[in-house]
């Protein structure tokens, strides 16, 4: 346990050294994320409010937005990591030379994801959680549930963010994961439009992504979920997801190393 | 000891036909029935030119590649079923600038480095402290590795190779682009790792001089088998590459002193095709001298002499037709 503890810890570490080196980096942390998340805003505050689906004012709006942008850049970033960490560390050998020590391979996965959620999302957390704030969602009575929820989004996207790195050693050429989730996992999570507006093609397809059950749990326990949600369902939910990706990522680090043995490709970039 | 035995790897490559068409699959033979040994405490050689199959033997030996067949085994542990048992015990250091995080400094490289092999604390930073000092990087410990120059970023790799401190260490041509000084440097920094610390070293090089300064047995290589071994002494008589004395003269075409010089050395002066002013004397220093002292008695100005080391292709190409007349 020690060990692992130590390799996770050694990723963290490793990240930050690597990515932080200008005031720059905490610039384009926070920039990109609030113009997405402003532009939304704005999209929808001409729109008469009408208390559908909860959301009776402006205030609502932005409790709306800042949990499902907040939930949604963590999951986002994972997918951003896992693909440049994928062609980074292949050009740099250093891929190759981490995979030639006994360090445990699964806890590499995850600590490369949780080293890369902690820098990239910290600094717009923080501007989402002021908004939550503002909008009187998080209060001093209620302060007791902020610690819950920001441990199940870290702990939610850092096995998404494993098992995306998992995938992405398969191939070099797997800049295509960001196609695939870019704009379904934006659209179809609830991150700005809630799951219960979509056909039921699109509410089933809701369901593929643990995003989904985050932001609708996240949003039950903060009181700013749709009519009719329930706990339950969506924690279930949740559950499966976690297990399947962990059983994911568990089989493809295994694959992927055999694979790579028989074809020396973990050089290659 | 690390011994393997009819190691063979086998690439399949699949050739593109189109967008549309099917591939084509093609088996590339990169190593073909190696057997050699690694004992501790020694320098094992593994020398060849490009594309002999040094780096795919080096990757199968330490465990990053399995072989297609053959058996591979460390002190009697299957390291080919049992590869990360056997990746505590062994590290490789490969030419060239990659494998190391060149934004992180050097101390931070090794930090991530041996926290990966399950170092942490005073016992880390003691063994960085002491491999920095090794290679000479103390006072350039906090500096990024980007602004290494070539010859310090070797030394950073030798250093990240020993961070485990390993019982087997693999070299893969660890001086390839280095200057004469730098490279001596890790020569003499290779031979105290397995002389003074008992590791079995494994090093691949094209360099003859090198391997024969540093290698108690030596493989050679070509196209992915093992066309002689045997200690340095055993090789050197097979070896067998002469220097060569170039001489540039002014001597015109017609001149009688080419006859003399042909009547008088016929096996040893060869006039170049290209140049026929110049020519060049094979054999030894007695024969270059006589060959001097007559173009001395012509009064023949020399405009230029030099000494032409034989290079590895020649070597093995001599090995190769050698061992070919043997079989005939």
């Amino acid at each position: 346990m020690r060990k692992i503890l130590l390799v996770l810890k050694a990723e963290v570490v490793k990240q930050k050294q690597h990515d932080y080196h200008s005031y720059f980096v905490y610039f384009s942390l926070l920039l990109w994320p609030i113009l997405g998340f402003l532009e939304v805003y704005f999209t929808y505050q001409p729109f008469t409010f009408t208390g559908y689906l909860g959301i009776t004012d402006s205030r609502d709006l932005l409790a709306f937005l800042g949990t499902g942008y907040m939930a949604y850049t963590c999951f986002w970033s994972m997918v951003q990591n896992a693909w440049s960490m994928s062609w980074q560390e292949r050009e740099g050998g250093t891929l190759e030379v981490a995979f030639l020590t006994p360090a445990n391979r699964l806890a590499m996965m995850y600590g490369k994801a949780l080293g890369a959620l902690i820098q990239e999302v910290w600094m717009f957390c923080c501007f989402c959680l002021f908004v939550l704030f503002y909008t009187d969602t998080l209060r001093w009575d209620n302060l007791f549930l902020l610690p819950v929820f920001l441990v199940l989004l870290l702990v939610a996207s850092t096995l998404w963010g494993g098992m995306l790195s998992a995938l992405c050693l398969y191939s070099r050429d797997s800049s295509m994961i960001m196609d695939i989730f870019e704009t379904p996992m934006n659209l179809f999570t609830g991150t700005r439009i809630p799951v219960s507006c979509f056909p039921t093609w699109a509410k089933l397809l809701s369901l593929v992504f643990p995003l989904t059950y985050c932001l609708q749990i996240i949003r039950l326990v903060l009181g700013i979920a749709e009519p009719g949600q329930r706990l339950l369902p969506s924690l279930l939910g949740l559950l499966l997801c976690m297990g399947i990706m962990v059983a994911v990522t568990a089989w493809v680090t295994i694959r992927v190393e055999k694979h790579n043995r028989e074809t020396g490709e973990l050089n290659f970039y | 000891m690390i011994q393997a035995a009819h190691l063979c790897k086998t690439y399949v490559l699949r050739e593109r036909n189109g967008l549309f068409r099917k591939k084509t699959r093609k088996e590339i033979p990169a190593v073909k029935d190696i057997s050699l040994e690694i004992p501790r405490g020694s320098i094992t050689g593994v020398l060849g030119i490009n594309g002999a199959g040094k780096t795919t033997t080096i990757r199968m030996l330490a465990s990053l590649i399995s072989p297609t067949s053959g058996t591979l085994t460390m002190d009697g542990i299957d390291a080919v079923k049992n590869h990360l048992q056997v990746k505590k015990r062994i590290n490789v250091i490969t030419g060239g600038e990659r494998n190391l995080y060149w934004r992180l400094t050097a101390r931070e490289n090794l930090r991530y480095f041996g926290n990966l092999y399950g170092f942490s604390g005073k016992e880390l930073e003691q063994r960085i402290d002491r491999l920095l000092r090794t290679v000479g990087l103390t006072e350039a410990q906090n500096i990024p590795v980007e602004r290494y120059s070539k010859g310090m970023k070797q030394r950073l790799q030798i250093a990240r190779g020993l961070i485990n401190d390993p019982e087997y260490l693999f070299l893969d041509e660890p001086t390839l682009g280095l200057d004469i000084l730098i490279a001596r440097e890790i020569r003499e920094l290779i031979r105290q790792l397995a002389k003074e610390q008992n590791k079995g070293v494994l090093l691949t090089t094209h360099y003859i001089r090198e391997a024969e300064e540093l290698c108690d047995s030596i493989y050679l290589l070509e196209k992915g088998e093992i066309i002689a071994q045997g200690t340095k002494e055993e090789l050197a008589e097979l070896f067998q590459y002469k220097p060569r004395l170039a001489v540039q003269t002014d001597l015109p075409a017609d001149s009688p002193v080419w006859e003399a010089l042909r009547q008088r050395f016929p096996d040893h002066v060869q006039v170049s095709p290209d140049q026929p002013s110049a020519f060049q004397v094979e054999g030894n220093a007695q024969v270059w001298s006589q060959v001097l002292n007559l173009l001395l008695e012509h009064q023949v100005p020399v405009e230029k002499l030099n000494i032409q080391e034989a290079n590895l292709e020649e070597v093995l190409t001599g090995i190769l037709r050698r061992s070919r007349e043997g079989k005939a």
